[in-house]
């Protein structure tokens, strides 16, 4: 009955600026839509008006129509009688979302049990697991599941609520190759079993495999909008180009060079927390203007392979060789979520002044870094929340290179960054190589980039 | 469960407001009394130990602003004197209680280990033990005294803010910025005081406030029972149970120390309101 969500002339504003204006756009049977910008674009809005989740103090204008009814209009109690049994919510980050004192089968168990009133609950949702390949964990708790297996399970959540409208939000961020293809299997199946499918994401590739529409997002505005293979194929808009070329599969290629000599070494290297061995007689070597990848599945160890190597932690076995006479300031790590690594209230110019003071460095090397780093220095005067990750990424790469580094720990640094800032941070990472002869380790689970970025790879296993 | 969503980027998340408006009226209650309790000493100039037993009970507005007490000795003086002597004794207990709190809180998080086990057991001993019973016991050896009172109460006061201190610095440690500032060479003294001060900062008034308001009820908690301060002393407490045989003739003047209690203690609670209101 329900054949489409229409979306008329959307504007979302607080009481002194405008976040989304004049949006417009349909989701029909059989064409999903996908809205396509980088974080703060106002895509992740659109979504919330058409849940009726706006946080409080945005107000909404135009009309959203589904079911015969312009949701806009619906009071709360109405709009949330509608979720779980009209719209339905794939959570970005499901590890977040799932509940962390229920058993993965009881989660799936009170969908059907409580929202849709089945009988043979738990039947139905020990084969919605089974289903997702996840028959053997029914009766783990979130905490003891990998991100991959959290996705899926909230896919069979979603699933199980069969909803005729299901919501996306980034269903592909921070997954690897095999659960990003899993997923896309997934979101590929509801479309076809005839939901309606909006889906939010600044991952050029998921939206090529969805088909239907696109639309591309950007400062609260569609700067453009068509069918997904003709939107990317011939791109009119300057930002939608660089959307797509910003994809690390159409990064140029690194070319091949000569590393310097040996920066660090590290020899028969093994680490577990509790009884999970991470990894076992593992050897890592980073020369000069060198940067190698290490890729594999979230939980394998990447990261702690890394604060090995910096020495913010230590191996169960095996020792880390530095190079004689580096200081022991020269091992600096960028970390995966910016903001956490500065301080909330100091001003980026406060943070950098006392960098420079603790280290003497002159102001006008600082100046310099900044500029080469494209730091506008107005944003001196900007504390860590009104930076973007883009920024605050940069911001760290200026204070480690303060500090002339020589190997240099980049852990998932780009991950959490919208499509061209996550290439112009890597580009940057890849000059300060290049130029300034830094070592890099460059964690990452895509393996795409790491082919890309990296001279060469080194591959955990779980 | 499927209800939440992420990246609200572009818009300021809803901050907590630090001055709300329970907090407001909670600073401006006190600021009256401890006008009331540090000018009135000065202000009026009768001596509140001063007895007139022909103005005994002396009604409201007649010679004695307030009146009189059974000894016919002003209430208003009375008042002001023990005003002082609560909010000061409070003042200086919470102070004393605050600094050693906050230090170890910030040791114990900080070097973890024995340390941190030692320190974490000794508190919850102390919380094991009733407040006013750890003051009793040392009000057993010099009854009436002021130094045992408030070296009892300071001693049963630190925990709250150990606790608070140790779980703060506790959480922070484990941030990826401490560890950032680390590599980037700083050193503790500087992540002390950039970094875990101006964390623990916003709590500190909402804990001295709950602080102070425990030990001024049991300061006059304690005189009421006649193990804490004594009689000539004016303290609110043991007035109360001074004036308390005359309720049948004056019940005004025996409810003036009850309300100058209610009052102190409701501006500290008021204040102890931080904004965590959405």
């Amino acid at each position: 009955m329900t054949s489409a969500l229409r979306i008329e002339d959307l504007t979302i504003r607080t009481a002194d600026r405008i976040l989304v204006s004049g949006f417009s756009a349909t989701v029909g049977r059989g064409e999903p839509l996908t809205l396509l910008g980088e974080s703060g674009s106002g895509k992740s809005l659109v979504a919330q008006a058409i849940m009726g989740t706006l946080p409080p103090g945005l107000l909404a204008s135009g009309r959203i129509l589904f079911d015969g009814a312009d949701l806009l209009c619906l009071d709360e109690v109405a709009r949330r009688s509608l979720w779980g049994r009209r719209i339905g919510l794939l959570p970005q980050e499901p590890w977040t979302a799932l509940d962390p004192t229920m058993r993965a089968g009881g989660q799936l168990a009170e969908v059907h049990r409580y929202v849709h009133g089945r009988h043979d609950a738990d039947g139905l949702a020990a084969a919605g697991l089974g289903e997702v390949g996840l028959a053997d964990a029914g009766g783990h708790y979130p905490f003891q599941m990998s991100g991959g297996m959290c996705q899926r399970l909230a896919l069979a959540i979603a699933h199980a609520a069969d909803t005729p409208l299901l919501l996306a939000d980034e269903p592909s961020k921070g997954l690897d190759g095999v659960l990003r293809a899993d997923v896309v299997a997934r979101l590929q199946r509801e479309i076809a079993a005839g939901r309606l499918l909006l889906t939010i994401t600044h991952d050029v590739a998921l939206a090529r495999v969805l088909g239907g529409t696109a639309c591309v997002m950007l400062d609260g505005q569609a700067v453009e909008a068509g069918p997904t293979v003709r939107l990317l194929n011939a791109p009119a808009h300057s930002y939608t180009r660089a959307l797509i070329d910003a994809d690390p599969s159409a990064w140029p290629p690194r070319t091949p060079r000569e590393p310097g000599p040996s920066v660090i070494e590290a020899m028969g290297l093994a680490k577990a927390f509790g009884r999970r061995r991470l990894f076992t007689d593992l050897d890592v070597q980073v020369r000069a203007g060198e940067i190698v990848a290490v890729v594999g599945p979230s939980g394998s160890g990447k990261t702690t392979l890394g604060n090995i190597l910096v020495g913010t932690e230590r191996p169960d076995r095996g020792r880390v060789r530095r190079v004689p006479g580096a200081a022991p300031l020269g091992f600096q790590k960028l970390y995966q979520d910016p903001p956490a690594a500065f301080v909330p209230h100091q001003t980026m110019g406060r943070a950098l002044d006392h960098l420079a003071r603790r280290h003497g460095v002159d102001r006008e090397r600082v100046e310099e870094l900044l500029a080469r780093l494209k730091l506008a220095p107005g944003l001196r005067k900007q504390r860590p929340g009104e930076l973007s990750g883009g920024e605050l990424q940069r911001f760290a790469l200026a204070r480690v290179l303060l500090l002339d580094p020589v190997f240099l720990f980049a852990d998932e640094a780009t991950s959490r960054l919208d499509p061209v800032n996550q290439m112009e941070v890597a580009g940057l990472l890849r000059e300060s190589s290049e130029q300034d002869g830094l070592a890099i380790l460059f964690v990452t689970h895509d393996t795409v980039m790491a082919e890309r970025i990296a001279d060469r790879s080194i591959t955990l296993q779980q | 469960m499927m209800l939440q969503m992420q990246d609200l980027a572009g818009t300021t998340p809803p901050r907590s407001d630090p001055w709300p408006i329970s907090r407001r009226i909670g600073l401006g209650l006190l600021a009256l009394l401890a006008a009331f309790a540090l000018l009135g000493p000065v202000l009026v100039t009768a001596d509140p130990a001063r007895q007139d037993l022909s103005a005994s009970l002396a009604p409201i507005g007649s010679d004695f602003l307030l009146g009189a007490d059974h000894y016919g000795r002003s209430m208003l003086a009375r008042l002001a004197y023990g005003a002082r002597l609560s909010f000061g004794m409070a003042l200086l207990t919470m102070l004393s209680a605050a600094a050693p709190g906050l230090l170890l809180g910030v040791l114990a998080a900080w070097r973890g280990g024995v340390t941190e086990r030692a320190l974490v057991a000794l508190s919850d001993i102390v919380l094991a033990l009733p407040g006013l019973l750890l003051v009793l016991l040392l009000l057993a050896f010099a009854p009436g005294h002021f130094l045992p009172l408030y070296l009892g109460l300071s001693l049963s006061l630190w925990v709250e803010f150990f606790r608070v201190a140790r779980t703060t610095t506790a959480r922070l440690l484990v941030e990826p910025r401490i560890e950032a500032s680390r590599l980037l060479g700083f050193g503790t003294f500087y992540i002390l005081r950039h970094q875990v001060l101006p964390e623990i900062a916003p709590l500190l008034l909402t804990l001295a406030s709950f602080a102070m308001g425990t030990a001024i009820l049991a300061i006059s908690t304690l005189s009421a029972i006649s193990v804490g301060l004594q009689p000539p002393t004016p303290e609110l407490g043991s007035m109360i149970v001074e004036l308390l045989p005359y309720y049948d003739e004056a019940p005004l003047t025996v409810l003036m120390p009850g309300i100058l209690i209610f009052l102190l203690v409701l501006g500290l609670q008021l204040t102890a309101r931080g904004g965590t209101v959405r």
